[in-house]
């Protein structure tokens, strides 16, 4: 642990936390521009979060104490895995922080704490949530282990960090299959993050929320830390994929000037990414929850299909 | 005791294939022969070597002290004073146990607390004193031997612990001690009066012949006492034999373990044909070890409970009480992986296809057991399908080992093995700590059914923060020692991208596929399992009126608890001290970032937000109340993957309408059934149990009964030896 790793810490968690609502209101923007809306302000979500810790918490007399910790531990889960994808710059690794297994279980534990506090206050809203929430991550696992096998195919290395470096010293994807790769890790983002076609982030309609269901019961502060957490878990995602593939700007020193340089670009890379990722959420509708799977095994079918190219090329 | 410890400690060489059997070869013998030379001297190979002729008292040991150069650990032995007494620390565990099974039995009709209390504590001392004896042995490197009794010239039970057995000792005397420590309390809640004297008594011998089978230095002991392990099971898994469900899993339990002691005992003997004798040496490659190793994994995969020989578990666990499932569960299972492990480290020389073998073994128990987990309501039987679960991840990674070691990659088939024995620790770890708290819960509730629970969080507090210490482990989330050892495989997995053939790795990625799927859907299991339970409002009159147990009953799971989460945080650690360098993340360094980012939230919510706080009802659409009916069921919770994985449940669904006319207009009555075929039993099981009733029938056919046709049989097999030496001669 030496002084640039604990700048990094420090530099990382603050740009995630800046940039986050950023995009989420960036994406619901251009949803809104493709309604034929004018939307609401890319700053909303920031007002909203305001609002949100200025009002009262709401507790239901049948919930317990996973009730009152799964706000704090959502985020703290969330914001150390946003310490193992560097936004902006590349650190050494320091004692398996950006190990790509961890990353996904410490987005994994949000996950659990997030379920069980949809299942506290019982209600039905909340369980079904639930029980939707863990089935489609389940699902969805093979897929995303054999597209981080095949990261670490190609890369070589099993720690983010040295896949960042290796791609921003590249500055081009190194080979093809990164390209079908980027394709699988939007899968990926799309379900993970609960977009369309997977669940709509926005609706309150019983049988279509699956996210939105499991924080139902939160309100006030705990409700602004579990939308920071989504937006949170966006964006890394989001850096994740952006950095692998389009990696130019991302810097490896500690020069004030790169990273500034660096965080603007990420800003207008990530800028573009949500604009896509609005698009293509406004150009389908969500998908009924029993297709999913179907969704899914093409997509583990595709990523199968990456490793067997690699392995024989 | 005066000696000095001299820690040259080489790094383990891993160019040197031999040295990764280095694990369980002895590099310190203590060599003792009869109990009257009860004086252990330490040796190193320093003062064999150089100071043979300046120490007199070298020259009454036997030349059977090995010296080997690739140790890591030297003892020196400097001044005066007594050597130390480990084989006596050893006896005296073992005497401790022994005691445990005598004091009960001796006043067996005697319904008295007490005695079943001193032997409890018996058993918690014996643990103790085992614990420290294998940590030390552990920690340093050590083997004690010890020739017990030899009957017969041929047959010796004889005992050397290594460091694999230490390991696993240690395993058995931390789960033993806090069972016991749970058992003392809670066996004065069972009903049975002087019956439950035979409960403690026996639970002693229980864990006395699983230690004895773990130090056992020959096959001949190896089977003797796991035949003893058995017979111990099936009297603990009866105890309540006055139930009909009892009576039938205990009888199917029974039938299971003699099938695999039946196997054992094949490949035992034809061990002694290729080899000649009963020790645990090599033994060469040829038709007949390829038969022992395939009727060994036979015996061993039917005690560990791999699919398709996996279906005594589920009967098995819930029938027994709670204490003997969670060491059933928690270390007898590990027994059959302890045998698996050291014959294929010591005995056999494995093959890539042995490896492909216990890997697809692994893999199928894996997926199978947790998509079974999720259709159980009954919480213990859920619980035995996660154990057939985790035992299927270690045999996964077992077969790794063995796959690498066949691919001469000594780096990868020492982290698989590695991988494979830490998830064996964790597994006993967390999954006693989750059959306890669940006893305890099926105690307060009278109930095993988690449909008719709920809400026991804010009725017995602890026991719901150690359930769900236990919960957080087992579905692999860090920092706790579950995703410990999950990751080791993982990493295992991604790093067979070294492997040369192409096809194989395509193998291995599918392996990694449903690994992956395996521990998402056990999070699902245990977020269900946890929110049934313990979560929103009671359902049945018994759980709004739960009680909290008793102190001693919360200790020994709060013990396994603080286990999990040391083992998980320190597992770097851990690793380093005992000597292996493997590429596990920092999982301290994990947890002190998430304390931290807590800490900050906090801190900045204090001073930016709003603390006000307000109590009301739950949202159910304006509903005024709300009723216990409205939340959503474990059934309810697991029904989507109950519907995506339909083909493997191959649920049988009949719907029977009868009208009254002939266009099948007005309906006069019908059936509807949901039937959940039970696969495995009716396509696996009652066949072969029915052919083998068929031949049992064909063959009593002699015996007649008749006086005369037994004369008959006898005349004509004199004949027949008469016949036959005549040819010889």
């Amino acid at each position: 642990m030496n002084l640039s790793f604990g700048l990094y810490l420090v530099l990382n968690t603050l740009a995630v936390l800046l940039i986050a609502p950023l995009f989420v209101s960036i994406i619901k923007k251009v949803k809104a521009w493709t309604q034929g809306r004018r939307g609401p302000s890319v700053f909303q979500t920031y007002f909203n979060l305001a609002k949100l810790l200025r009002k009262e918490t709401v507790f239901s007399s049948h919930s317990s104490w996973i009730m009152r910790i799964t706000p704090l531990v959502s985020i703290a889960a969330v914001l150390v895995a946003a310490l193992f994808v560097p936004l902006v710059f590349v650190p050494e690794p320091v004692g398996g922080i950006g190990n790509i297994i961890l990353l996904l279980y410490l987005l994994a534990l949000a996950k659990f704490f997030m379920a069980l506090a949809g299942l506290d206050a019982g209600s039905s809203f909340g369980g079904m949530g639930s029980s939707r929430e863990m089935s489609i991550s389940a699902i969805i696992e093979p897929t995303t282990i054999i597209v981080f096998a095949a990261l670490v195919f190609v890369f070589k290395s099993l720690n983010i960090f040295d896949m960042f470096a290796a791609s921003a010293a590249a500055g081009a994807p190194s080979t093809p299959t990164l390209i079908l790769l980027a394709i699988s890790l939007f899968i990926i983002l799309v379900v993970e993050t609960s977009r369309i076609p997977v669940d709509n982030p926005e609706t309150h309609l019983e049988l279509t929320m699956i996210h939105e269901g499991m924080i139902l019961e939160q309100s006030g502060p705990n409700l602004a830390l579990m939308e920071l957490s989504a937006a949170v878990k966006l964006t890394l995602l989001m850096a994740l994929l952006i950095n692998l593939i389009v990696p130019f700007g991302l810097s490896t020193t500690l020069a004030a000037g790169a990273i500034v340089i660096a965080l603007v670009l990420f800003v207008v890379k990530g800028t573009v990414l949500a604009g896509v990722i609005g698009l293509f959420e406004s150009s389908m509708a969500k998908m009924r929850f029993f297709r999913l799977p179907s969704l899914f095994a093409m997509a583990f079918f595709f990523s199968t299909l990456i490793i067997i190219i690699e392995v024989f090329a | 005791m005066f000696f000095d410890i001299c820690k040259t400690r080489n790094r383990t060489n891993f160019t040197d294939p031999a040295i990764i059997f280095s694990f369980s070869r002895p590099d310190r013998r203590y060599n003792i022969y009869g109990l009257n030379n009860n004086r252990v001297k330490l040796i190193s190979s320093d003062d064999l070597n150089g100071d043979y002729q300046k120490n007199p008292w070298y020259a009454g040991f036997p030349a059977g002290i090995l010296s080997r150069s690739f140790n890591e650990m030297h003892y020196r032995y400097s001044g005066t004073g007594d050597g130390l007494m480990i084989l006596e620390l050893f006896i005296i565990s073992l005497f401790l146990f022994v005691l445990g099974t005598i004091i009960p039995l001796a006043c067996v009709s005697q319904d008295l607390r007490v005695l079943r209390t001193a032997s409890h504590l018996f058993t918690i001392s014996g643990s103790l004193v085992m614990g420290l004896l294998s940590l030390f042995l552990l920690i340093t490197g050590s083997v004690l031997t010890w020739d017990a009794y030899q009957p017969l010239p041929a047959f010796a039970l004889s005992f050397t612990i290594d460091r694999l057995a230490a390991f696993f000792l240690l395993l058995i005397a931390i789960v033993s001690g806090c069972v016991a420590l749970y058992a003392a309390e809670y066996i004065e809640h069972l009903d049975g009066g002087s019956r439950r004297n035979l409960l403690a008594a026996c639970t002693n011998l229980f864990i006395l012949s699983m230690v004895l089978v773990v130090a056992s230095s020959n096959t001949f002991s190896f089977l003797f006492f796991w035949e003893l392990m058995a017979g111990c099971s099936f009297l603990l898994v009866m105890y309540d034999y006055s139930r009909p469900e009892t009576r039938k899993a205990g009888i199917f339990y029974f039938v299971m373990t003699q099938l695999s002691t039946l196997f054992v005992l094949l490949g035992i003997v034809l061990l002694y044909t290729q080899t000649g004798s009963f020790a645990m040496a090599p033994a060469g490659i040829s038709f007949f070890t390829t038969l022992a190793f395939i009727a060994l994994l036979l015996g061993f995969s039917i005690k560990a409970g791999i699919i398709p020989f996996h279906k005594w578990l589920p009967y098995a666990h819930p029938a027994s009480p709670t204490p003997i499932s969670a060491l059933m569960s928690g270390v007898m299972l590990k027994i059959a992986v302890y045998g698996l492990i050291r014959f294929l480290l010591d005995v056999f020389s494995p093959e890539l296809w042995w490896g492909i073998l216990i890997l697809l073994l692994g893999t199928v128990s894996a997926v199978l057991g947790i998509i079974y987990a999720l259709k159980e309501y009954d919480i213990k039987a859920m619980l035995a399908y996660s154990s057939i679960e985790n035992t299927g991840i270690i045999f996964t990674g077992i077969g790794l080992y063995v796959i690498f070691s066949s691919y001469h990659m000594p780096e990868l088939a020492t982290i698989s093995l590695l991988a494979a024995l830490f998830h064996s620790l964790n597994h006993a770890m967390f999954k006693s700590l989750l059959f306890l708290t669940s006893g305890s819960v099926v105690h307060a509730t009278h109930t095993r059914d988690i449909e008719h629970m709920g809400g026991l969080v804010h009725r017995m507090p602890s026991t719901a923060a150690l359930f769900f210490v236990g919960a957080l482990a087992i579905a692999a989330l860090p920092p706790l020692n579950g995703f410990a050892s999950e990751v080791l495989i993982f990493i295992s997995f991604f790093s067979s991208i070294a492997v040369a053939d192409p096809l194989f790795k395509v193998l291995l990625f599918l392996c990694l596929g449903l690994f992956a799927l395996t521990s998402a859907l056990s999070a699902a299991c245990f977020v269900k399992a946890f929110g049934s339970v313990f979560l929103a409002l009671p359902r049945s009159k018994e759980s709004s009126e739960a009680e909290e147990v008793p102190f001693l009953m919360l200790l020994g799971p709060a013990i396994l608890a603080s286990a999990c989460i040391l083992l998980g945080l320190f597992a770097a650690q851990l690793f380093l001290v005992t000597g292996f360098f493997v590429p596990i993340p920092d999982m301290f360094l994990v947890g002190l970032l998430l304390l931290a980012m807590v800490v900050l939230t906090y801190a900045v919510l204090y001073f930016t937000a709003s603390r006000d706080v307000r109590v009301t009802d739950t949202w159910g659409c304006g509903n005024p109340s709300q009723q216990p009916a409205m939340e959503y069921s474990g059934h309810g919770f697991s029904e989507p993957i109950d519907i995506i994985f339909s083909t493997v449940y191959r649920t049988k669904m009949k719907n029977e309408r009868k009208f009254f006319d002939q266009k099948n207009c007005i309906f006069a009555e019908g059936t509807a059934e949901i039937r959940l075929i039970k696969v495995f039993e009716e396509y696996l099981y009652l066949p072969v149990a029915r052919a083998s009733y068929l031949a049992a029938e064909g063959v009593s056919r002699i015996q007649s009964g008749c006086l005369d046709t037994y004369l008959l049989y006898v005349f004509c097999a004199v004949i027949a030896i008469i016949v036959y030496l005549g040819w010889l001669a």
